[in-house]
């Protein structure tokens, strides 16, 4: 689920970058610091959209480094347990397969794909329906439902499920 | 176990006695009539329980004495009491268990129990008197006083609590007791010779002055006979058969408890419990109880057969069997027909007892394939049995889905540790009338655990059996397994299938399969056991064979390695002693493109199966690149693949964790050099290239070399590797890795290429050692011809990342002309952008124009304006602070500058560090020196055309070459770019020709390859020697 939000965050800024462009710098710096990277608690953050505000900057002894608070509104992505997505898949193997929703990696297990779906090896791996009408193999996109999550430090790991009314696949690239 | 009593005393409990046995016969008949007279047995047995606790365990023994009275009983009824009186079977003196049976065969006991009154009479006062004073106290009606007010106040259910350990003590034996003797007999006629010793006493009367006879179960060859004198032992067992009464032994009091105890380990081997084999072929194998025989002490197990079918057809044939002891065969399931073909008599029978069919295979009971076998108890341990999986898949037949299951849990439940359920678990009741109630735990006692029930309309708690409830997980939970093989393992519960569940582990990324009871809900993320004695798991680590690999697993007792063989995977079980140690060099080798690889650094793999995978490198070792990519689900993730097969994906990332702060520092020493006037004439370069005199010239005794590994090329040490401790001129000391001792060797002979530990990559020491590419040195050429000789070429790589990341951050500098200089700088652009190459740098290789000098120049500029002295000198103190980044994070921006900068897409962060390596890598700078010379074979790699094989017929000034096509150099003549020109790595038993080094020029022999080192035999001296592979091109046949 996306989430926009306000979060704050102390930036270290070197010296160098004092004078005009100062607020760029900061925000540019900001951007390539925050941008991207997960946090357990609000998933990863996706962009920043705006600057709150910018605290008065604090020089930190020793270094001339200076400290700013500042607040940033950002887009948050976080999956929950429950949640349906669209995701695409990266890999289908035999216990499985990946399926990536934007930075968050999901796998489905072949436990929770339905049991009509077998696992075909091959050139590209896939499971298929005994008819053959449906095929999941990589690109595909589907909609699954998370079961669980676990959250690094860096990464939110998720495990779905297809075996559901209403999820599957949604979109095949190689039939279209 | 037969206990025979003294019965003299039969006489005065004559009256009730006779009272006794009209009840008894009565009841048979008359229901009503037992009732009441039990109820009076039953008061009465308060009183006698207590001091005859022999009678008391009548009760329990019961069953026993079936065996010898019940034919009696039929036979003769009078003396069926009279019988009764003599036997105790298994008087189990620690048993403080009672029992209250009340059916016919307890009124039977009880009757022996009314025996108490001889007690009382205190002519038994030998049996364990109660209470001291009894000893003295004839007087009955005082006894029983005495025992009323003992039990007045109890109930008769309170008798265990009130047994402590002081009364059981003062019911030990004394040595006014009569003694235990240990008579020998022979052998499986313990019990009838304690029988014949009863029917002798019963014959004999008062004659036999012994007391009791006890034979027991697990001691076979003796009985023991209870007397006050041996005299009386060997008097009783004359003219006995079966009886050795010639030596009797005397049992010492204190261990006469001991004959009479018997351990209550009580196991009761139901059917259906998983037992392990003690003894045999089968020993510690599985096996599930189908039927116990308590009587013979003997339990039918089926087993999964192991059976050699060739060998018992040999037997059964009567031909010579070869017995091999060692070996066991594999446990695999009896198939009749494979039997047949090998012409085994195959008996099919109906079992009489149970109606089943079992395959009769020489003397062997088979069905369903499994092997039935009937064994000892003794052969069998079923305590602590914790059947793993896969043993039990294996017992899993398919018509025994459903209880199959079931019997596993009761064993499996039988093994829980204490403290199995805590509060707040989730549970199912899985028996009961209460069967698949869910809840959670609230509170655990004993043996019951409350929980709170999740259907409404339930009371708020419900005591359930401990016994009856199970863990409960829903799919998606995370979990640690806590115990069984896969013991610390963390997953996501992905399926859960009753009572065992399908986990996805954390790390491998594989389904394991576990029970419920094994697991508790956890958040932590661990991959199990990840250590066994030193070695860790994603160690690289050396094994017995001299090959070394990276371990991807550990398992319980051996780690499951990947070899280092690039062109498969490879994966080798390996016990902890087969590993010779952990490699934890830090070694770095070239790329495809002769980019220098560290560990960390991000690369993707060209060729090979993995082709296209990429990822961060985790250990390098031989020219092996052990690639970690996460999306590699094989072998924990790694891949191994040869370092040529791979290519450096932009600078590393990693490089600023992995170096930390000093990467500033670096990158302001670096950056000097290229400010260095250039000029165009360079020194000759003569002597040997690693002959850095320039090094030394900051006099104060630092070198680069210091601290570095080098390898010793010439001289008494030649081959030795080891460590420089210092230099001093011309001569070096160096420390030997393989002997603990500092030797000196001349400059000249040492080959500082080994990088192992290279200086730059230590941190405190680089300040120092770095200077020397900066020294204003009038040759600029040799500090740029030192680095590019040893893994010290990084530095000029990382010089090079250097100024673009000031670039970046200096917002003066406009962001565009750098870029379009990276994007030269990538190789990749190289080849496609044919307008780049008129104004190649290697034509004019230290002229400003060239991407890397271009680069250096700029930050250059900006670096003096940052106010850092130009001075090299103090460099190393006063670099550090203008561009120490006081948060780590701060560091790897410099790569990605790029990626938010709109309009670069995807930024190609790394490719700065790439294309500045290349620039100044080995081919690219010093094309004509070293590097390229006629007669070696090369690949041409041209903008828009297919790489073609060539060879090199002469070097131009300019630093390009004239390359004749074709593999033989006789095709077309072509004037190449170095650039442009790949040299063909030799193979084993390749012509080469040594391109760089004190060799230059030489001609030789591939002998072996040794990682990134070639084994050459030189043509002319027919030395052998070690040289780095990139030293070495192959020769065009003439």
């Amino acid at each position: 689920m996306f989430f926009h939000i306000v979060l704050e965050r102390n930036m270290q800024l070197h010296p160098r970058h004092f004078g005009r462009h100062l607020r760029d710098n900061l925000i540019a710096k900001l951007m390539k610091d925050v941008e991207g990277t997960c946090s357990g608690r609000h998933g990863f953050v996706v962009a920043i959209t705006g600057i709150e505000n910018i605290g008065k900057g604090m020089i930190r002894d020793g270094t001339g480094f200076v400290t700013f608070p500042v607040k940033y509104q950002c887009v948050v992505f976080r999956p929950f347990k429950g949640e349906i997505l669209e995701a695409v898949v990266t890999m289908v193997n035999k216990m499985g397969f990946f399926a990536e929703a934007g930075p968050v990696q999901i796998f489905v297990s072949n436990h929770l794909i339905p049991d009509d779906m077998e696992f075909q090896s091959g050139d590209a791996p896939n499971y298929t329906t005994s008819d053959g009408s449906v095929k999941i193999q990589k690109d595909s996109e589907v909609r699954l439902k998370i079961i669980g999550t676990r959250v690094d430090a860096t990464e939110i790991f998720c495990i779905g499920t297809i075996k559901d009314d209403f999820l599957g696949v949604i979109n095949d690239p190689a039939s279209t | 176990m037969s206990h025979r009593r003294r019965h003299d005393d039969d006489d005065d409990l004559e009256p009730e006695e006779a009272d006794e046995e009209e009840a008894l016969e009565d009841e048979e008949e008359d229901e009503d009539y037992d009732n009441t007279s039990r109820g009076r047995k039953r008061a009465r047995s308060q009183f006698i329980d207590d001091v005859a606790e022999e009678d008391d365990d009548e009760d329990e023994e019961e069953d026993d004495d079936d065996d010898f009275d019940g034919g009696r009983r039929g036979a003769h009824r009078a003396k069926r009491r009279s019988g009764s009186q003599f036997l105790d079977l298994e008087a189990a003196v620690d048993s403080d268990e009672e029992e209250e049976d009340e059916d016919g065969e307890d009124d039977f006991i009880v009757d022996g129990g009314a025996e108490i009154p001889d007690e009382d009479d205190g002519r038994r006062i030998h049996r364990r008197p109660l209470l001291p004073r009894e000893d003295d106290q004839e007087d009955v009606e005082a006894l029983e006083r005495s025992i009323q007010a003992r039990y007045a106040r109890s109930s008769h259910t309170e008798y265990d609590e009130e047994t402590t350990e002081v009364e059981q003590q003062a019911l030990l034996p004394s040595v006014r007791d009569p003694k235990l003797w240990m008579v020998k007999c022979a052998i499986g006629r313990e019990r009838e010779v304690a029988v014949c010793l009863m029917q002798k006493y019963i014959d004999k009367g008062s004659e036999l002055q012994i007391r009791s006879v006890i034979a027991l179960d697990h001691l076979k060859n003796y009985i023991y006979i209870e007397a006050d004198k041996e005299a009386h032992v060997k008097e009783a067992c004359k003219g006995l058969r079966n009886i050795y009464a010639m030596k009797v032994m005397l049992v010492p009091i204190r261990e006469m408890t001991d004959v009479l105890s018997v351990e209550s380990k009580a196991i009761d081997l139901a059917r259906d419990t998983w037992v392990r084999m003690k003894i045999g072929t089968y020993k510690g194998d599985l096996a599930k109880v189908v039927d116990v025989d308590n009587v013979r002490q003997r339990v039918t197990v089926k087993l999964i057969p192991r059976i050699d079918l060739q060998a018992l057809a040999n037997k059964l044939e009567g031909r010579e069997v070869v017995k091999k002891k060692a070996f066991v065969p594999p446990p695999r399931f009896m198939n009749v027909e494979e039997a047949r073909e090998l012409h085994i008599r195959v008996e099919r029978r109906r079992d009489a007892m149970t109606g089943d069919y079992f395959e009769n295979i020489g003397g062997m009971l088979f069905k369903d394939g499994f092997l039935y076998k009937t064994v000892s108890m003794k052969s069998i341990s079923s305590q602590n049995i914790q059947p793993t999986f896969d043993e039990l898949e294996k017992f899993r037949t398919p018509g025994e889905n459903g209880d199959g299951d079931m019997s596993s849990l009761s064993t499996l439940f039988a093994n829980r540790k204490k403290g199995h359920f805590m509060k707040g678990d989730a549970v199912i009741v899985i028996k009961g009338d209460l069967k698949n109630l869910k809840g959670w735990v609230e509170k655990v006692e004993e043996e019951n655990v409350h929980i709170r029930p999740e259907m409404k309309g339930l009371p708020k708690t419900l005591a359930v059996n401990e016994k009856e409830l199970c863990k409960y997980f829903e799919p998606g939970n995370h979990v640690k397994i806590v115990s069984g093989a896969q013991e610390g393992a963390t997953g996501m519960v992905v399926k859960v299938e009753g009572h065992v569940l399908i986990i996805l582990s954390d790390t491998t990324k594989e389904h394991i399969r576990v029970f419920a009871d094994d697991v508790v809900e956890s958040s932590e993320v661990t991959s199990g056991v990840t250590r066994i004695g030193d070695y860790e798991l994603h160690d690289l680590v050396l094994l017995d064979n001299m090959s070394f690999g990276v371990i991807i697993r550990v398992e319980s007792e051996a780690f499951q390695v990947l070899k280092g063989v690039p062109d498969r995977p490879e994966v080798a079980l390996v016990k902890l002693r087969e590993i010779k140690c952990k490699i934890e060099k830090r070694v770095n080798v070239q790329d495809r493109f002769k980019n220098t690889v560290a560990v960390k650094d991000v690369v993707r793999i060209l060729e090979g199966p993995c082709r296209g995978k990429q990822g961060p490198v985790e250990h390098i070792f031989r020219g092996i690149l052990f690639i970690y990519d996460r999306h590699h689900l094989e072998h924990a993730g790694f891949i191994c693949a040869k370092s040529q097969c791979c290519v450096v994906v932009g600078g590393s990332r990693a490089n600023g964790d992995r170096n930390g702060d000093s990467i500033a520092s670096r990158f302001a020493h670096l950056r000097t050099p290229p400010r260095i006037p250039q000029s165009p004439m360079r020194l000759p370069r003569g002597g040997p290239p690693m002959n850095s005199g320039g090094r030394n010239r900051g006099g104060r005794g630092h070198d680069s070399l210091v601290g570095s590994t080098v390898k010793v090329r010439q001289g008494p040490y030649k081959g030795y590797r080891g460590r420089v401790v210092d230099v001093n001129g011309q001569s070096v000391r160096v420390e030997l890795e393989s002997q603990m001792k500092v030797v000196t060797v001349d400059r000249n002979q040492i080959s500082d290429n080994v990088a192992v530990a290279t200086p730059f990559r230590d941190v405190p020491r680089y300040g120092l050692g770095s200077e020397t590419p900066m020294h204003p040195s009038r040759t600029p050429l040799h500090p740029y011809m030192t680095p590019m000789r040893d893994p010290g070429a990084t530095p000029i790589h990382d010089g090079m990342r250097t100024p673009m990341r000031d670039r970046a951050w200096n917002p003066y500098t406009p962001m565009s002309p750098p870029r379009d200089n990276w994007e030269d700088g990538n190789p990749a652009s190289w080849a496609t952008s044919p307008q780049y190459q008129p104004g190649s740098p290697p034509s004019r290789t230290y002229e400003a124009p060239t991407p890397g000098s271009g680069w250096a120049n700029t930050p250059g500029g900006s670096y003096s304006d940052a106010g850092t002295p130009r001075d090299s000198t103090p460099t190393y103190a006063n670099a550090p602070s203008p561009y120490l980044p006081s948060t780590p994070g701060g560091q790897p921006m410099t790569p990605n500058s790029a990626s938010y900068l709109p309009g670069t897409p995807g930024g190609q962060p790394m490719t700065p560090g790439t294309g500045g390596l290349d620039a100044m890598s080995p081919i690219g700078v010093d094309n004509e020196g070293p590097w390229f010379m006629p007669d070696i074979l090369v690949n041409l790699r041209r903008a828009g055309e297919d790489t073609v094989m060539g060879v090199i017929r002469e070097v131009l000034p300019d630093g390009s070459c004239r390359v004749g096509l074709g593999s033989n150099g006789n095709g077309e003549m072509v004037t190449a770019l170095p650039n442009e020109i790949e040299i063909v790595v030799p193979r084993k038993s390749d012509k080469i020709k040594i391109i760089s080094g004190s060799q230059r020029g030489s001609t030789g022999k591939l002998i072996g390859v040794d990682g990134t080192d070639g084994i050459v035999k030189v043509d002319d001296t027919l030395d052998v020697k070690i040289l780095e592979m990139f030293r070495l091109a192959k020769q065009a046949q003439p």
